[in-house]
């Protein structure tokens, strides 16, 4: 018998697993949960937001609605808005009963119209149907049976049953008459009804924009609009998706309230009793709304202008692109402004209308040319002259070109023409020879053209820094020396950048300059009186560039050299040249030849000595030489005295005797010159100056056109870049330290950012604890900028990327904003911003210039700009900006205000700038060009009665201000002569300008007030004399056109009716150019 | 994973939650608003208890000459004028302008109603120096057979310039900020010079011939009184009065400096 089977004792079956799988199981559920939720919440941070957004904005709104309730009410209580609402009930209750009456007749009209329309369209059918078959049969004897059919069909007679129970027939005909009779009277009712309503409308619009404009904030209803909006948000993904420019952003997702009608600060967004938490900051309006209704974020979306990752919505570190995945993390607050130059690479200015948006990007941009960054580094846009100066040369070079093949190719015609066999190919191929001649006549007159514009542009390159040629003529020679060591210790507001050199660099480059240096003597100028010079210096213009005084004491402009030490390293002969003219050069020099040409080469070829811009030739080769100074210091077109007064003044200039510097007799060691020449060369002084044997040197230093968007590892930070990436702060001298933004590091600096910020501080910093060789040193000089101007360039340069947005989106347009462009760049290329205001409240040199601060010197500040393009002839422009003094002859004078001490200068600006400049004007005034000059009817007889008893009325005393011509009078004008009128201002412009100067240039001596309207026209204010009796036309008109009329004859005619002080007499002897400016204390 | 199949998993899930949590409760209902920066208390002055701070102005020095003024570029402008830069009779400095200039708190004035008057006779300005309370409405006349133009250069007020006709209408102008002191002039009558001193509080007076000022129905406390001349500049001092007190403060300018000083 077998033993029963019992199995083995078996692990996997007897042993429970239970435990394991239910721990699996909770895993897994939990695990899936968390999936779940993760998806739903945790990558969804954004509910969040806006879950709060719609609970503190609801609230936000609720207090805002009967805020607003109160604000509707209190301006609902106005007498004016209660006049309006008045008039508006009034009207509606006039306009009552007649609506009312024809509201009646209209709708009996309409059910009658109704009646006869029912009848009517069935029987019209009927007859369209029968006339198509008519045209369609093809028997003569089949039309004629139809067409009777339709006779009788027409005579018949139809019922119409009329909403008020009456009948009547009508047959086919006259059913149709009745219905266009109704038709048209419902249609002319319903006119009556929208012109009665029309004035009570009128009214109620009336008063609801009188509401809107006086409620500061939305009406109620506007507000009750957003709460409803607000209520049913469905919390979703808000996302702009442009697909053209590949911007996808869902920032809004977050920040729902930027884009919201009304004002939404941090404060405003608190959770209910605390304090603006990171919801109530991100919620907020976007800070400037104009800059998004010029930048539409349909269009433009949000990352182009402030980077991060639009994209991401996992987290607000991944959608600022904070992370180091990201190469284009969002620009931080005070950097904002770099995204500007996503698009704005071509402005060299960017402002609005009004705030003050825009003002860090385009003082970085200036600076880098300012400070002649560009002098070492290549910057796209930032070498105008020397590009558009080699793209002439080469198109005239290919122009030439053309014209010898046209030749050749002319040449073969002819000769094939010669042998043609027949005589009509003959013709066509002369002919077509002769074209080519042709063509060639025209390509002359194009290469002429082009030639002008390279003699323009030669005439146009500027180096930031003085000609280093004329060292031995300009300065004290133990200067040098002492200077390269150190500008800032010489003069700390210096453009020149300290350059860390040793003793060895500094003897061998001073050696250098010293012996190329042109030996030319220089004539001995006449010496003059310090004080007056003082007093010309101060008032004459010069400190719209220049400053004088340091620390505290310092007054006027930092766009050139602060002159407190001039004294100790510059000659006396060489200073009067410089003030009298600063672009005479004591030779010319030949790019062509690479030299600078003297006398001795004039007299080899019997020539006179002389160069300028009329005399530009090499006498040598007949190269275009280049004849001025490469400095833009315009002239003061001073006399030789004031020149001298000047110089004396300046020469005086000094805090130690010239003659303490220490001998530098190294200077003339012809073996230092070699040693010296390899430095210049290492650290690229050519960049910015003038020197010897460096005319077509190249630049030295990176690229930066694109540096923002180079990858973080290629920016070299060398030992730096772990203590960089752990925050720490690596410069430790207190004053460089003060030089950074947001000043010693705190947290991770390893980015654009940091590196640019850090190099900019301190250029050198990245060599710290490196063995390196003297010529292995980094080369980049120490700047010595302070903390605002970093922060612009590191905005400038943050911004300066490669960009992946279309080429649309570009700022490069081809009409009037060029011309804003091109102008910008020559407007601060001269510093016109020293002296004149071109936007409101822009600052000048001359508001921090002491004498000025009194208030009787008010009307001594340059004129203002704000509406150039507006007020003056282009044409005119043109030759004002020539010559300034309006004069041949006349030189040492203001040709539009004698009266101001400031002179406008000669810049010898190229034809093309000038034509720059004027266009620029005009379209900064939104001016069409070219100008069509208004033509102003003749005054008649009597309308010259009339408008010179105005002008001379003591009511209008315009000659009391407005200089003559006539000198005794001139000594208290304040305003231009009125002859200059007709050339010089547009008409329409005048008539505004006397009717409210204060409009267009806020705080001018001239007063607005004097004319007040009168129904359609404007007429005099003040009592009118009795020739104006039954004159309804305006008073400003015949104003204008009696002075764009008015002759020099008039002119001493009616000033001698004013009853001024006679000419001859002294009423006070000429008083020194300082003491005030009126004649009066 | 299929959008169904999501929905799906994702309705389980609420489900669940819903019935182990139950129904959320609904926010409360925000109450209205926190009142926009409620207005700080306004003080109002107890009349019985003011006090008077009072003084003389002198100068310490030898006065420049007041220099004749040629009018003769208008001949409607009749009479004699002279400069009114500084006025010294006895060493007693006249068109001083003295007002408190710190110390009020809380206190709330009321703009008086009735405007002051400027007027132009003889091609000078009546008075030479001029208080207003900021927002107070300043009446000008034009007395004169000569078009005049008013024309303030203030720092932190709305800068205007405007024509009045030979005895035109009277313009009424006010100042909304505080400034002291707004230098006025005439650009057709260059040596018409005035200043107007525009204070938030109604404290403040102009020294006359004799040097005096008095300052009335000053709460008790401690202030600086500032007297401030067109050419010598500001002069501060501190004060403390009690109720109904009458202190005398004294100010002294020196001939020569311009700005810093004191007793």
């Amino acid at each position: 018998m077998a033993e029963p089977l019992t199995p083995d004792h078996d692990p996997i079956v007897t042993r429970s697993y239970a435990l394991y799988y239910l721990i699996a199981i909770v895993l897994l559920v939990a695990s899936l949960f968390w999936a779940l939720w993760d998806e739903a919440y945790g990558q969804r941070p954004w509910k969040k937001y806006q879950a709060v957004f719609q609970e503190r904005y609801g609230a936000f709104l609720k207090s805002a609605r009967s805020q607003s309730a109160q604000a509707e009410k209190e301006v609902q209580g106005n007498p004016e808005y209660r006049k309006l609402a008045e008039a508006a009930d009034a009207a509606e209750k006039q306009a009552t009963p007649t609506i009312k009456k024809i509201g009646g007749q209209l709708k009996e009209v309409s059910a009658r119209l109704l009646a006869v329309q029912n009848v009517f369209t069935d029987k019209r059918a009927w007859v369209n149907a029968k006339v198509y078959e008519i045209e369609t049969e093809d028997s003569a004897r089949g039309k004629q049976s139809k067409q009777r059919d339709l006779d009788k069909y027409k005579a018949q007679q139809f019922t119409v049953k009329f909403p008020d129970g009456s009948r009547k027939n009508f047959n086919f005909d006259q059913l149709e008459e009745e219905y266009n009779r109704l038709r048209e009277e419902k249609a002319r009712l319903n006119a009556d009804l929208g012109e009665l309503l029309k004035p009570v409308n009128e009214a109620k619009t009336k008063r609801d924009d009188y509401l809107k404009e006086h409620l500061v904030s939305l009406t109620p209803e506007q507000i009750a609009g957003l709460q409803k909006k607000t209520a049913d948000w469905d919390t979703k993904i808000v996302q702009i998706n442009v697909a053209s420019a590949n911007i996808v952003d869902r920032c809004e997702s977050c920040h729902m309230g930027i884009r919201e009608p009304v004002r939404l600060t941090p404060a405003s967004l608190a959770a209910k009793g605390g304090k603006p938490d990171e919801y109530a900051r991100a919620f907020v309006s976007h800070p400037d709304e104009e800059l998004l209704q010029i930048h539409d974020p349909d269009k433009f979306g949000c990352s182009p202008c402030h980077q991060g990752n639009g994209r991401a919505t996992t987290s607000v570190t991944k959608g600022h692109g904070d992370y180091e995945h990201w190469l284009w993390p969002l620009f931080a607050r005070q950097n904002v402004e770099s995204g500007c130059q996503t698009c704005h690479a071509a402005d060299m200015m960017l402002h609005l209308t009004t705030g003050n948006v825009g003002q860090v990007i385009s003082e970085g941009k200036f600076l880098f040319r300012q400070r002649g960054c560009n002098g070492c580094h290549k910057y796209e846009g930032y070498d105008r002259e020397p590009e558009d100066l080699l793209n002439v040369q080469q198109q005239i070079k290919q122009k030439e070109e053309e014209q010898q093949g046209n030749l050749r190719r002319a040449a073969v015609l002819t000769k094939q023409a010669d042998n043609a066999t027949d005589n009509a190919t003959a013709n066509r191929l002369y002919a077509e020879a002769e074209a080519l001649k042709v063509a060639n006549s025209r390509i002359a007159g194009q290469i002429e053209q082009l030639d002008f514009r390279s003699r323009d542009l030669l005439r146009d390159l500027k180096k930031i820094g003085p000609d280093l040629k004329e060292v031995r003529t300009k300065l004290n020679k133990n200067w040098i020396p002492v200077w390269l060591h150190k500008p800032t210790d010489f003069r700390p507001t210096t453009k020149m950048p300290n350059f860390r050199l040793n003793d060895e660099q500094i003897k061998a480059i001073s050696a250098f300059l010293w012996q190329v240096a042109l030996t030319d003597k220089l004539p001995t100028a006449p010496k003059g009186d310090a004080t007056r010079g003082k007093e010309l210096f101060e008032t004459r213009g010069c400190l719209g560039c220049h400053s004088i005084g340091e620390g505290p004491e310092m007054q006027g402009g930092d766009f050139a050299a602060n002159l407190t030490r001039v004294g100790e390293k510059v000659n006396y002969d060489y200073l009067f040249r410089w003030i009298k003219n600063p672009r005479v050069r004591t030779r010319s020099y030949c790019p062509y030849e690479k030299k600078d040409i003297g006398p001795e080469d004039y007299a080899k070829h019997n020539l006179p000595y002389q160069f300028d811009f009329e005399h530009s030739t090499c006498p040598n080769d007949g190269h275009e030489l280049q004849v001025e100074q490469m400095t833009v210091m315009p002239s003061l077109r001073l006399s030789d005295e004031e020149v001298a007064d000047i110089a004396s003044y300046l020469i005086t200039q000094r805090q130690k005797d010239p003659a303490s510097y220490p001998e530098a007799a190294f200077m003339d060691d012809p073996k230092l010159k070699e040693e010296g020449k390899k430095w210049i060369r290492h650290f690229g002084c050519a960049g910015c100056h003038e020197i010897a044997g460096f005319e077509d040197e190249g630049r030295i230093g990176t690229e930066l056109t694109v540096e923002g968007s180079k990858p973080l590892e290629r920016l070299d930070l060398a030992l730096h870049t772990q203590k960089a990436q752990e925050g720490k702060e690596v410069i430790t001298d207190k004053a460089i330290l003060a030089r950074l933004p947001e000043g010693p590091a705190t947290s991770d600096w390893y980015n654009h950012k940091g590196f640019f910020e850090h190099k900019l501080a301190m250029p050198n910093i990245y060599d710290q604890g490196m063995m390196k060789a003297e010529t292995e040193k980094l080369r980049m000089p120490d700047p010595h900028l302070n903390k605002d101007q970093i922060q612009a360039l590191v905005t400038f340069l943050l911004g300066s990327q490669e960009t992946s947005l279309p080429a649309s989106y570009q700022y490069k347009p081809e009409d009037w904003r060029r011309d804003i462009q091109d102008g910008w760049w020559i407007v601060r290329k001269y510093n016109c911003v020293g002296c004149h205001q071109f936007t409101p409240g822009q600052p000048t040199s001359w508001q921090n210039v002491r004498r000025f601060q009194d208030p009787d010197w008010k009307e001594q500040f340059p004129p203002k700009l704000l509406t150039e393009g507006a007020r003056v002839d282009p044409e005119w422009l043109m030759r004002f900006l020539a010559n300034p003094a309006l004069s041949q002859t006349d030189t040492h004078r203001n040709g539009v205000r004698p009266y101001l001490k400031i002179r406008m200068p000669t810049f010898f600006f190229s034809d093309m700038e000038r034509r720059k400049l004027v266009r620029f004007f005009q379209a900064l005034s939104q001016q069409p060009m070219p100008y069509t000059p208004e033509r102003l009817p003749t005054l008649t007889a009597k309308e010259t009665d009339m408008a010179r008893s105005l002008f001379t009325s003591a009511a209008a005393p315009c000659l009391k201000c407005h200089a003559t011509g006539d000198a005794a009078h001139d000594k208290t004008a304040t305003a231009p002569n009125f002859l200059m009128a007709k050339d010089r201002l547009k008409p329409g412009w005048t008539e505004r300008w006397i009717t409210d100067p204060q409009s267009i240039s806020p705080g001018t001596s001239m007063p607005s007030g004097l004319f007040r309207k009168d129904g359609d026209h404007y007429v005099f204010a003040g009592p009118t004399p009795s020739a104006f009796a039954g004159y309804d036309k305006d008073h400003r008109q015949l104003l204008v056109r009696y002075i764009f009329q008015l002759t020099p004859e008039e002119q001493r005619r009616v000033s001698g009716r004013m009853g001024r002080a006679p000419a001859g007499k002294k009423a006070s002897s000429r008083k020194p150019a300082g003491s005030t400016p009126a004649g009066v204390q | 994973m299929n959008k169904k199949m999501y929905v799906a998993s994702l309705l389980v899930l609420v489900l669940l939650f819903v019935a182990g949590c139950g129904k959320k409760e609904a926010p409360p209902e925000q109450a209205t608003a926190k009142p926009e920066a409620a207005a700080a208390p306004a003080t109002k002055i107890d009349p019985a208890t003011v006090a008077t701070v009072s003084g003389t102005v002198k100068f310490d020095g030898t006065a420049p000459k007041p220099q004749k003024i040629d009018m003769s570029q208008d001949p409607a402008c009749k009479g004699a004028n002279e400069t009114e830069t500084v006025e010294v009779s006895n060493g007693d400095l006249a068109n001083v302008f003295v007002y408190v200039k710190d110390g009020l708190g809380n206190y709330a004035f009321d703009v008086p109603k009735e405007p002051v008057r400027l007027d132009q006779q003889g091609c000078r300005y009546h008075p030479h120096v001029l208080g207003v309370m900021a927002g107070q409405t300043v009446q000008i006349n034009n007395d004169d057979n000569t078009t005049h133009n008013i024309h303030p250069s203030p720092k932190d007020n709305r800068e205007w310039n405007e024509s009045q006709p030979p005895k035109g209408a009277p313009i009424t102008k006010d100042f909304a900020r505080q400034e002291v002191l707004i230098p006025v002039k005439c650009n057709q009558h260059p040596w018409m010079k005035m200043y107007i001193g525009v204070v938030k509080n109604p404290f403040f007076a102009v020294t006359g011939k004799d040097g005096k000022y008095e300052l009335k129905g000053l709460p008790p406390g401690t202030y600086t009184i500032a007297a401030v001349h067109e050419k010598y500049g500001e002069q501060d001092q501190t004060v403390t009065v009690a109720a109904k007190d009458s202190k005398s403060q004294n100010f002294t300018f020196k001939a020569g400096a311009g700005g810093a000083g004191g007793q």
